[in-house]
């Protein structure tokens, strides 16, 4: 649809508008321009940097010397692994809390229009307002979190939700999935939406109920937006870096330290520019392979569906 | 619903037992989605009262989940205490740049990518999705080393061009499919009247596609807002910071209290809360007109 649309528009502009051949280097200079000084141009330093080393103010060439340190180094194989396993949480948190608010909104019920508004909240909410209230209310002499938890389940309240490894991983897993949640459930939202009523008339006059309606009906309408949203969450939470930063700091030890805290840490608390230039690199490259795995098996995924269901 | 019908008793019984069902899911439903409000905005809620909770009731254990009595102390001993207004005022410096310069560049980028053809077309769509794909803490040491090259560290304006730089290849992106929504009939009536493709665009595109040009706008003030990565790598001067980099600093500081550090960051989500409630419609529709296709 969008293929046919451009090329008529282009055959009226070719007619209309003579002498415009030129007119997309006008319109492309100015943002090349800005985005190859500002963002392509920093990455081709990075590289640099990475193939360099500074010790007190000399900088020298070492070739690979800092990549070569990058794969020997336990550390960064370990924030790999965190930012996998953190990356893969956050997809699965943000996809089923987002389908099921979802879902939930899209049901009839007085103050719908409400409800759907005062759910995007969290969203708006910034990432250090967030952190904030996270802290405050999981705070262990303080913390709302911990009596309730005294309460339901009768344990000692001094919960250190943000100091004991595997509960820091997880109290990081849900304030992400707190403030992210209601932006796929958004579009998740307005995909529902989009699928027509009769669809569902039909099933009903056929008797399907509500279970086989979702899986029929609802569920295979909604992959195409499901996997558009898994990456979305991919990239969300491997760029992720002020939320676990500013309630760990990527501890305690090294549990909570993604690609993004073991960067910055080596850069602006070791001061080894040079190392963190070269495991940017690193990451950027892990960042495209997952990118690029990610779309592979969702057009396979896709497209096996589609032809199971005879739609292709 | 119909009298009439329950009036035969053969179907009467049957008939009940279907409305009970009906009810029960109807009060299931409501408890559902009041359940799934109260833990969505719990935390949201508890910003708010410990803001404006007194000092005493803030540091009690267990603490208590309604307001027990009404102070702003925690928020003018804030101002009072700390630089916050001027951070605010910043923070509103860099936004600004970025806000201008995002519009400024997604505009051309996302007619090139909507309504033109040409040859490399592929090649700057998929930079810019490359642009959108970088984890900013990847390219925060060689960005900084640029600036510190250009004179740009502890300096507002350079942290706006930062901010916009990465903003802007998802502006182009939303507002290409705002685009990509005008018909093209209307757009075709545009040449057939005489415009040229900048008077279309101006004329045309830009005024039917208000809701993407707010989208962009308020996504490019959040992503700056927002920011801590480089506002941290990029301000050391305490006098220049920006307000979300000044309250981080708040976090597990000593002189702060915890019922001051609520307050610091609610008075730092007003904005962007109000902004979001205020423009929620061009928002949802500019940021969904993509993902509906």
């Amino acid at each position: 649809m969008q293929g046919r649309n451009r090329r008529s528009f282009t055959s009226a502009s070719q007619k209309g508008a003579g002498g415009s051949s030129r007119l997309h280097l006008k319109l492309l200079a100015p943002i090349l321009i800005f985005e190859g000084l500002f963002v392509v141009y920093p990455i081709v330093k990075g590289i640099l940097i990475a193939l360099q080393q500074t010790n007190y103010g000399t900088t020298k060439w070492v070739g690979f010397a800092n990549f070569d340190k990058m794969f020997g180094d336990p550390y960064f194989w370990a924030s790999v692994r965190t930012t996998f396993e953190f990356t893969l949480s956050m997809v699965v948190v943000w996809l089923s809390l987002g389908l099921g608010v979802a879902l939930l909104t899209n049901l009839s019920f007085k103050g719908r229009t409400l409800v759907r508004g005062l759910l995007a909240i969290p969203w708006a909410v910034p990432d250090i307002p967030t952190v904030i209230t996270f802290i405050v209310m999981l705070d262990p002499n303080f913390g709302i979190l911990n009596h309730i938890a005294s309460v339901l389940f009768g344990v000692n309240h001094h919960i250190l939700w943000f100091s004991q490894s595997d509960l820091a991983f997880i109290s990081i897993v849900a304030m992400l999935g707190w403030k992210g949640f209601p932006f796929f459930g958004l579009v998740i939202l307005s995909s529902l939406s989009s699928i027509p009523d009769d669809l569902y008339e039909a099933a009903m006059v056929d008797g399907a109920g509500t279970l086989r309606r979702f899986r029929s009906i609802t569920f295979p309408a909604l992959v195409p937006t499901l996997s558009l949203l898994a990456l979305l969450a991919f990239i969300f939470s491997f760029q992720q870096f002020t939320l676990i930063y500013l309630t760990t700091g990527g501890g305690p030890g090294q549990a909570t330290s993604t690609l993004a805290i073991y960067i910055y840490n080596t850069a602006f608390q070791y001061f080894n520019y040079n190392y963190a230039a070269a495991m940017g690199v690193g990451g950027l490259v892990l960042a495209l392979l997952g990118t690029i795995v990610f779309v592979v098996v969702e057009r396979r995924v896709i497209r096996a569906r589609y032809l199971q269901e005879g739609l292709a | 619903m119909s009298s009439a019908v329950l009036s035969i008793p053969k179907y009467s019984a049957k008939i009940k037992w279907a409305r009970r069902r009906k009810k029960i899911r109807r009060v299931a439903r409501y408890v559902g989605i009041i359940g799934v409000c109260v833990v969505a905005l719990f935390p949201v809620y508890w910003m708010v009262v410990g803001s404006f909770q007194p000092e005493d009731d803030t540091l009690s254990y267990p603490p208590s989940l309604f307001f027990k009595g009404f102070t702003f102390s925690a928020i003018t001993s804030l101002f009072k205490d700390q630089p916050l207004a001027s951070w605010i005022v910043h923070s509103f410096e860099v936004s600004a740049v970025t806000v201008v310069i995002t519009v400024v560049l997604a505009i051309p980028g996302a007619y090139l990518l909507s309504r033109l053809r040409f040859r490399g077309s592929g090649a700057f769509g998929f930079l810019l999705l490359f642009t959108q794909l970088m984890p900013g803490a990847m390219i925060v040491v060689p960005e900084l080393e640029w600036f510190r090259t250009l004179h740009g560290t502890n300096n507002l304006l350079a942290l706006g061009v930062v901010y916009a730089a990465f903003s802007t290849p998802l502006g182009c992106w939303i507002l290409k499919s705002s685009f990509d929504n005008v018909p093209n009939d209307i757009v075709d009536a545009g040449f057939v009247d005489g415009c040229s493709q900048m008077g279309t665009l101006r004329r045309v595109l830009i005024p039917l596609s208000r809701s993407g040009v707010v989208a962009v706008m308020v996504v490019a003030f959040f992503a700056s807002w927002n920011d801590y990565l480089f506002a941290s790598a990029f301000i050391t001067e305490r006098a220049k910071y920006t307000a979300g980099l000044g309250i981080s600093t708040f976090i597990g500081n000593v002189v702060v209290q915890l019922y001051q550090l609520l307050a610091a960051g609610l008075i730092f989500s007003i904005i962007p809360v109000a902004l979001y409630l205020f423009a929620q419609r061009h928002i949802v529709r500019g940021l969904t007109a993509g993902a509906l296709k």
